[in-house]
């Protein structure tokens, strides 16, 4: 790979996806061999991605390139590998290298396997989509690469079409990312009116002065949006996501999502000049919406897939937190701290891709190893599958924002932006916002706490809520190393920020317009934001700091297991003098058969086992804590939000007082399906039924539309001659 | 890299001695809040060393696991106890400066009281018990709520002093002298709100009973026996004396030592033990002369500590 250098990688990394696609289709009859093809290959193809963003942002020096040239019309599609497209394509390739290795297993089971050329083509698709998105010079690249993405993905998301629930949601994916596209396309249109150049370097260079640029920046961040699924133009997400099979799922929210991430940071906070303060402001909302609503959404579902997508959109939230702060910094002209707020938000947007990549791929092993994705129908899980509970334990930690793992790292940086950009703003009463999205960010990450207790203990631990739970079996290894990779990545992130913020320096200097502190790494270990004495950070030393506290509760336990030795075998040869004794008629002390029993066993030093107090009552899957009610607290205090209905059926056949059956149904509102997008598509459709007049069928009316058509360009071309 | 360790070693002696010496003090406020709430109560109330005959007599328990269990059961109070011992090491308590400065400041120590939290409410429904299902899910709740609420406050304070590290705050506390701003009495109201509620009291939880439909950290913890539930006490007394710590390093830190010279440290001793003694006072008479509240009325004081925070943040910087 290597003699092609940094130049040749990206288009070689397309060609081998291309040809890797191509072969996967010939081998249409031998699934096995297709699949592990076209996941494999998939695999290097990644890795030659990943080496290329790597050459990019170890030189600092951007990449050109050319995919294609149309020869008579000189017309070409261009590529640039600048430190933003290689940090994203960083990105993809940390995250699609494991996802096809954990592929190749997963796809394999009878489920999916006779779809393993489809899913094998499609996955290739998507991710080479993806990179022409990263990558892309000009516009039409762009646009082609964008729409190849959506299409893939409405295809994967549209795998198991014979379920109805998966073709309204491609559907609604596809509606909703077009009109997303149509916004991109018009404002594009008018960038490259205005700069007279479809190349990116020109066009996204603060081409447009004037009012416009506001139009420009809602029709991007509207179009943008659509894809990162900011509420409330994120309906499509919760559907799309957990429709498609699992291991694509982690792709989805890991990488494809964060395409609309890449272009607001692209387009909206460097393309547009330098961004007014009320982008900031309107990113910095969109992203505490999103991020409140989407956890608080997440807290509610007991689907562990759709649970994780909702988990997304918060996290998206989170990203635009420290990028609205960013941009909010950049408009009131301190580069320095708005570079606080962009590197929040790109090392979220890898953070994010790890640990959601991750509890995708556990949540995959679960409803393999279970048929079934609901969280109540899951319960000790723990014991069955080892290996994948770990590492969803270490990503529920992570994403709840626990240090010392990678979540707190990007969230602790997230909280420097809002913090140092108030103290360093100079706008009254705007600069407010900015510790009231610490207080949100800081609420979000609690709630996510909550929502990854509730998702790791109830489908993890305790006893087992159904027969297939109890059944279990873990994964093979060809989908747990993946999974330990990333979750070794959540703690390494985590643990050693300074190395990737050294990183994200790079990318920074190749913005325009900003200028990172050159102090705010320490030493590979640490960070600080703003001034040294303002706040600075180094997990590393706290991660010692609490194995030496764990060091400090294990001594203290066993010094107390050790205690007990001594006075059970004092126990126990006062017991043996007794029974000698006994023969005298001596009375005493007198352990009975079952204390002595015990005794003698705790002196195994391992803690005695006794089944769990049941309330009197047997203990059984049906007395235990459920996600429904894990989350009820929450669900009341919030109903503001939810507005939740509920149910309650008691079936009696004697009298009331003596329920035989009793039916419990809660649903929470769906506030914006029912309350934006219904009244939306209601009057797109009377919109469309009024132009149905003009469609009448009849051909004599069509000939007459033709008719005046012709006559009016032809007065049109004969007046403006 | 030995240089390095060499110079790290006062600061690990420093920790080591501030852990050792939080460890020891801790059982006795718990106690002796628990002594002063039964003198109010007319109540000869429990000696002063309850406490420690407490903790004492679960370590030397036979340990007793349920057998519906797996490890993260025993892996939670190990880990709670942790980080409330890795979060004692970033408050400054005689010295303005916590032993483990470079770690960082507050933001890092409300993460390590959220892991210790995840760690515990984790583990609580390991064992299948409904009790522990519902204390982890009450004690999540009340922790997102009191979230915001915290960092507000926190951010507040830590922004009016210019920094967000706790030994850099309280420096500069120390150099501006004491000025009583209202905003810093909005605040502290808002926080002190805050502690009753992390730390389990009356109004928000009750730590003495075991009554089904009231209890909070106590189902969270009712499974647990023997040396765990040593460790889970011991911890959650630290946790307090920590809190209250951390809220006489915020508005009053007067008296803490600047050097480390013995009378320098011995008079800010004093002055610790002194006012941690009065907000002790202060945590039972709240105890005291409030009735516990239903779970779904701690959302209306928490938002009232909110509201304190959002005015002192606006009065401060308006």
């Amino acid at each position: 790979m290597m003699p092609l250098g940094p130049a040749g990688g990206l288009p070689a990394a397309l060609a081998l996806r291309i040809g890797i696609s191509a072969v996967t289709l010939l081998a249409v009859r031998r699934t096995n061999a297709a699949r592990q093809l076209a996941f494999l290959g998939s695999t290097i193809a990644s890795i030659v991605t990943g080496m290329t963003a790597a050459a990019v942002l170890q030189a600092g020096s951007p990449v050109h390139g050319v995919l294609l040239v149309h020869e008579a019309s000189q017309f070409a599609l261009t590529y640039t590998v600048d430190g933003l497209a290689a940090w994203f394509l960083a990105v993809l390739s940390l995250l699609a290298v494991p996802i096809a290795i954990f592929s190749v297993g997963y796809v394999g089971q009878p489920h999916f396997n006779r779809r393993s050329v489809f899913l094998g083509v499609a996955f290739n698709a998507l991710l080479g989509a993806v990179e022409i998105v990263f990558v892309a010079g000009d516009v039409i690249t762009f646009l082609f690469g964008w729409e190849l993405m959506t299409l893939a993905m409405a295809a994967l998301v549209a795998t198991e079409h014979e379920e109805p629930a998966s073709r309204r949601a491609a559907y609604l994916y596809l509606v909703m990312s077009h009109v997303g596209t149509g916004c991109l396309i018009a404002g594009f249109m008018t960038l490259s009116v205005a700069s007279a150049s479809l190349s990116f370097s020109t066009l996204l260079s603060g081409v447009a002065v004037g009012p416009v640029r506001d139009g420009l920046f809602a029709l991007f961040v509207l179009g943008f949006g659509v894809k990162a699924g900011v509420i409330p133009l994120h309906v499509w997400l919760p559907d799309a996501h957990p429709a498609a099979p699992t291991s694509i799922s982690a792709l989805m929210s890991g990488v494809v999502i964060k395409t609309g991430i890449y272009g607001i940071v692209r387009v909206c906070a460097f393309g547009l000049g330098v961004p007014r303060l009320s982008w900031g402001v309107i990113v910095l909302a969109l992203g505490g919406l999103s991020a409140l609503l989407g956890v608080l959404y997440a807290l509610m579902q007991h689907d562990l897939k759709r649970l994780l997508a909702y988990s997304s959109i918060e996290n998206i939230g989170i990203i635009l937190l420290g990028l609205g702060a960013g941009m909010m910094a950049l408009a009131y002209g301190r580069s320095d701290v708005a570079s606080i707020g962009i590197a929040a938000s790109l090392y979220h947007v890898l953070n994010h891709a790890v640990f959601k990549g991750l509890l995708f791929l556990g949540a995959g092993d679960v409803v393999t190893a279970t048929g079934t994705r609901q969280i109540e129908r899951f319960g000790g899980l723990l014991r069955r599958m080892p290996w994948t509970g770990l590492f969803f334990l270490i990503a529920a930690m992570a994403i709840s924002g626990l240090p010392p793992l990678n979540g707190f790292a990007s969230e602790w940086l997230t909280f420097q932006a809002l913090l140092y950009g108030f103290r360093s703003s100079t706008q009254p009463l705007v600069h407010f916002l900015f510790p009231v999205g610490g207080a949100l960010l800081a609420l979000t990450t609690a709630l996510a706490a909550a929502c990854f207790v509730k998702a790791f203990g109830i489908s993890f631990l305790a006893l087992p809520r159904s027969r297939e739970a109890a059944e279990a079996h873990e994964a093979p290894l060809v989908m747990l190393a993946p999974q330990a990779f990333l979750a070794a990545l959540c703690v390494g992130l985590g643990l050693f920020p300074g190395l990737v913020l050294r990183v994200l320096e790079g990318v920074m200097t190749s913005l325009p317009g900003l200028q990172p502190r050159a102090d705010m790494v320490s030493g590979g270990l640490g960070m600080i934001s703003g001034f040294r004495a303002f706040d600075h950070v180094a997990p590393v030393v706290l991660g010692t700091a609490l194995l030496g506290g764990a060091a400090v509760a294990g001594v203290l336990a066993a010094i107390g297991a050790r205690g007990f030795q001594r006075a059970a075998e004092r126990a126990e040869r006062a017991e043996q003098n007794i029974s000698a004794d006994q023969g005298e008629g001596v009375r005493g002390f007198q352990p009975g058969g079952e204390a002595l029993a015990r005794l003698k066993a705790s002196r195994s030093r391992r803690p005695r086992r006794v089944p769990t107090w049941g309330c009197g009552g047997e203990l059984s899957a049906r007395t235990e804590y459920t996600a429904t009610a894990f989350s009820k607290p929450l669900m009341m205090i919030f109903r503001a939000v939810y507005r939740p209905t509920r149910q309650v059926e008691a079936l009696a056949e004697v009298s009331p007082y003596f329920p035989q059956e009793v039916r419990y149904h809660s649903e929470i509102e769906p506030t914006f399906e029912r309350y934006v997008y219904g009244p939306l598509v209601r009057r797109v459709l009377r919109m469309a039924d009024g132009m149905r007049v003009l469609q009448a069928g009849s051909l004599h009316a069509y000939l007459a539309y033709v008719m005046i058509l012709v006559v009016t360009m032809v007065l049109l071309v004969w007046w403006r001659g | 890299m030995t240089p390095a360790i060499s110079d790290a070693l006062p600061t690990i002696g420093l920790a080591m001695l501030q852990v050792a010496g939080m460890l020891a003090v801790a059982p006795l406020l718990k106690a002796g809040i628990r002594r002063m709430k039964a003198r109010l109560q007319n109540r000869q109330g429990p000696p002063l060393l309850q406490g420690y005959y407490d903790l004492a007599k679960l370590l030397g328990k036979e340990p007793v696991r349920s057998e519906t269990a797996s490890w993260v059961y025993a892996a939670g109070p190990r880990v709670y106890f942790a980080a409330a011992v890795a979060a004692t090491m970033l408050v400054p308590v005689l010295i303005a400066a916590a032993p483990l400065e470079a770690a960082g400041g507050i933001l890092l120590l409300v993460g390590t009281l959220a892991l210790g939290r995840f760690a515990l409410a984790t583990a609580a429904l390991d064992t299948g018990s409904p009790f522990g299902g519902m204390g982890a899910s009450r004690d999540m709740t009340i922790a997102a709520l009191a979230e915001p609420a915290l960092m507000l406050g926190l951010f507040t304070s830590a922004l009016a002093a210019g920094s967000l590290n706790l030994g850099g705050l309280v420096r500069n506390v120390l150099q501006h002298g004491a000025t009583v701003h209202p905003a810093d009495l909005l605040a502290f109201a808002g926080l002190f709100i805050i502690v009753i509620a992390e730390t389990g009291r009356i109004p928000v939880d009750n730590p003495a009973t075991h009554l089904e439909l009231t209890m909070i950290h106590e189902a969270m913890v009712l499974e647990y026996a023997g040396p765990d539930l040593a460790l889970v006490e011991w911890a959650s007394a630290l946790k307090e004396l920590l809190y209250l710590t951390l809220l006489v390093d915020f508005f009053l830190p007067m008296g803490i030592a600047t050097s480390a010279s013995p009378g320098a440290i011995f008079v800010a001793l004093l002055a610790w033990a002194g006012k941690v003694f009065l907000l002790a006072i202060a945590v039972t008479i709240a105890e005291s002369t409030n009735a516990k509240l239903r779970l779904f009325r701690v959302p209306e004081l928490v938002s009232i500590s909110l509201g304190f925070a959002f005015l002192a943040l606006a009065i401060r910087f308006l």
